[in-house]
């Protein structure tokens, strides 16, 4: 379509000045709004045509490549998801011991029980959805608590290059870690598994598979720092032995999160798969939340519209110390969102390629 | 720490403990020690038993081969996701649900076959006779015939025969094959006998097909195929992520972007006055009389 001609486009914004628009006509605006451009922006012949950029894979209409392998000639061969999950995310074929080191991984990640999940997809088959919804919307459950396999792997390499850069060893900067985190949800050393070995063993084969490197010999400075630094009985939980043997096995915390969140999602479509079987369907309106649940404000009436000018309580604050009383009083609120402070950090950390799409190229 | 589950439900599936996740009955931890791989998992999962060598040997090709698949709709939608730099998870979420009605619709294929194979059954005919019977019933309503086609791959899709292949090769053939195959060559025939041009199976005629022989349901199948192609979804986000530039319009990129402004072209209607309050009743029952607007109702 492009930019729509010069003389509809002076018609067009002649007859809107006329009229007025609301304040558009402001000379506060920081330009005139009634001599603007109306149509879409024609192509750019200057740069270098849009794309899809990828490191990962290509194909075309007779063969599929990850990382330069043809996906049909690594299964002809006899290679796997798990070794295709070493070429998308590494550009290389495992090692014998790896690949059986990560099938362990993955088995022990398939299933959980009913924890989030299976719990969010089990909701979702509910509402009579695809399963593919169901499975999808289980993957939103990793966080940085629930399989926090990001947060876990990133602490971990910052404090190895804090050790490397202030010259700490391994029980200095493993100690720091733990008075920096000793309660935090991703340190990976928990009372949750003081009972089941699951996490030992894992940690056991991947010695015995000879996998183990910095970032379990690291692991396991941090679970003896933190036995000394807590006062009730810890030990090594499933987070922790999962993401440091992912990270020996090359992995990065974004992989590893990626990876065991899709791992346990097949799970979870046997979770929907069950509720649809067991449980059926609920409709719009259809739950209840009892008022026993509720420690919100008393019932009260709904004052007259005529009322709202001696009712209403603006929230403007003209002073930072008026902003600040307001901004403590409403922490009360349940549901306001004043008592969460966090940082929506871009987890990319940097941006753009450059080098790529030159209309050289 | 609170360990109360977060619903309660009667599961066959799994239970856990403080002393161990079980599932199916087996022990996790006891799996993999003794060397179960994880394509045996899936077997556990869903179906309750430990599959012959020749099932798990055809399920981890069927899933390798369909692992990546480079840009389809599901990557799309984690790389356009991405954009936006979420947590990654949410990436790989999207590309999961693009699974659908048209992209890699597992389940409606399975359905299909075995909708078909009961009718079979029922009827007395036998599978090649009903194979017919499907190709001519879709192609006479003009429904695509599931497994058959894709808008890539146009002269056949490199990963679909040699599943088939491997299925024969590994001696899994039963009826899903038998009416697969068959309904593959009315297919063609068809097509042909139309002066149309060949249409190859596609992956999911032959993967689910191979799914189905080894036991799997028309949903376990469709879960595995969606969830495994998470996999590398997850991974061509995080190249996005780590590598390409956030938001996708930048104009500092040297090759235009996902969503740079010139990237959109527009064809609803033109420009127009934004009628003002007192002009709008009036205004809005002439739009609803003159009835226009309708041919752009989605």
């Amino acid at each position: 379509m492009g930019y729509l001609d010069k003389e509809k486009t002076d018609k067009l914004n002649q007859e809107k000045r006329d009229r007025g628009i609301g304040n558009l006509g402001s000379p506060k605006n920081p330009f005139d709004y009634y001599a603007r451009e109306y149509g879409t922006v024609p192509r750019d012949t200057k740069r270098a045509p849009f794309q899809w950029v990828s490191e990962v894979a290509y194909k075309n209409v007779h063969r599929i490549v990850t990382r330069g392998y043809d996906t049909t000639e690594l299964m002809e061969e006899g290679y796997g998801v798990i070794d295709v999950l070493f070429i998308d995310y590494q550009a290389r074929i495992p090692t014998i011991e790896e690949e059986k080191m990560l099938n362990y991984v993955m088995i022990m990640a398939l299933e959980d029980g009913l924890s989030s999940p299976a719990a969010i997809s089990r909701i979702v088959a509910r509402s009579k959805t695809f399963l593919t919804q169901a499975c999808g919307a289980s993957i939103m459950a990793f966080g940085h608590a629930y399989g926090a396999y990001s947060a876990f792997g990133n602490r971990l390499e910052d404090y190895l290059k804090k050790a490397e850069s202030e010259n700490l060893t391994l029980q200095q900067a493993a100690e720091r870690l733990v008075n920096d985190n000793l309660y935090d949800e991703a340190l990976g050393v928990s009372s949750l598994m003081l009972k089941d070995a699951a996490a030992k063993r894992m940690i056991a084969r991947a010695k015995k598979l000879g996998i183990a490197g910095k970032y379990i010999e690291f692991t396991e400075a941090v679970v003896e720092a933190a036995k000394s630094a807590s006062s009730e009985p810890v030990d090594i939980d499933m987070l922790g032995a999962t993401g440091a043997v992912m990270l020996d096995l090359g992995f990065s915390p974004e992989a590893t999160w990626a990876i065991l969140a899709v791992t346990r999602s097949f799970a979870a479509g046997a979770h929907y798969i069950e509720e649809v079987e067991r449980e059926g369907t609920t409709r719009l309106g259809q739950p209840l939340t009892p008022k026993e649940d509720y420690d919100g404000p008393a019932d009260r009436p709904v004052p007259p519209l005529s009322e709202r000018p001696a009712l209403d309580r603006s929230a403007i604050c003209k002073t930072p110390a008026e902003w600040k009383k307001r901004f403590e009083s409403m922490k009360s609120v349940r549901g306001s969102g004043f008592a969460i402070v966090e940082e929506i950090e871009d987890p990319s950390k940097k941006s753009g390629i450059k080098k790529v799409g030159k209309l050289s190229d | 720490m609170d360990r109360d589950p977060l619903i309660r439900r009667k599961t066959s599936i799994s239970y856990k403990t403080e002393e161990k996740t079980v599932m199916r009955g087996y022990n996790l931890s006891d799996l993999a020690e003794e060397g179960y791989s994880f394509y045996d998992a899936m077997f556990v999962l869903f179906q309750n038993r430990i599959p012959a060598e020749e099932e798990e040997k055809m399920l981890k090709y069927e899933m390798g081969v369909f692992l990546e698949h480079s840009m389809s709709p599901s990557a799309v939608g984690a790389i356009g996701v991405s954009a936006g730099r979420p947590n990654l998870p949410v990436c790989v979420a999207a590309a999961i649900s693009t699974f659908g009605g048209v992209h890699g619709p597992g389940a409606a294929h399975g359905y299909m076959l075995n909708k078909y194979l009961e009718r079979a059954e029922k009827e007395g005919k036998t599978i090649d006779e009903m194979a017919k019977t499907l190709v001519d019933e879709y192609m006479d309503a003009k429904k695509p015939v599931m497994g058959m086609g894709q808008p890539q791959h146009i002269d056949s899709d490199p990963r679909a025969e040699p599943i088939h292949l491997k299925q024969e090769e590994l001696g899994l053939e039963g009826v899903y094959l038998e009416f697969q195959r068959a309904v593959e060559k009315y297919f063609h025939a068809r097509r042909k006998a139309d002066g149309r041009s060949y249409v190859g199976v596609n992956v999911v005629g032959s993967g689910n097909t191979a799914l189905m022989e080894i036991g799997f349901s028309p949903n376990a199948g469709w879960c595995i195929g969606s969830v495994v192609r998470g996999f590398s979804c997850a991974a061509h986000a995080l190249f996005n992520m780590k590598k390409g530039r956030a938001w996708g319009a930048s104009r500092n990129e040297p090759m235009v972007q996902m969503i740079d402004l010139s990237m959109i072209k527009y064809i609803g209607p033109e420009d127009r006055i934004v009628p003002k309050q007192d002009e709008r009743q009036e205004y809005a029952k002439k739009q609803k009389e003159e009835g226009e607007y309708k041919k752009w109702v989605i």
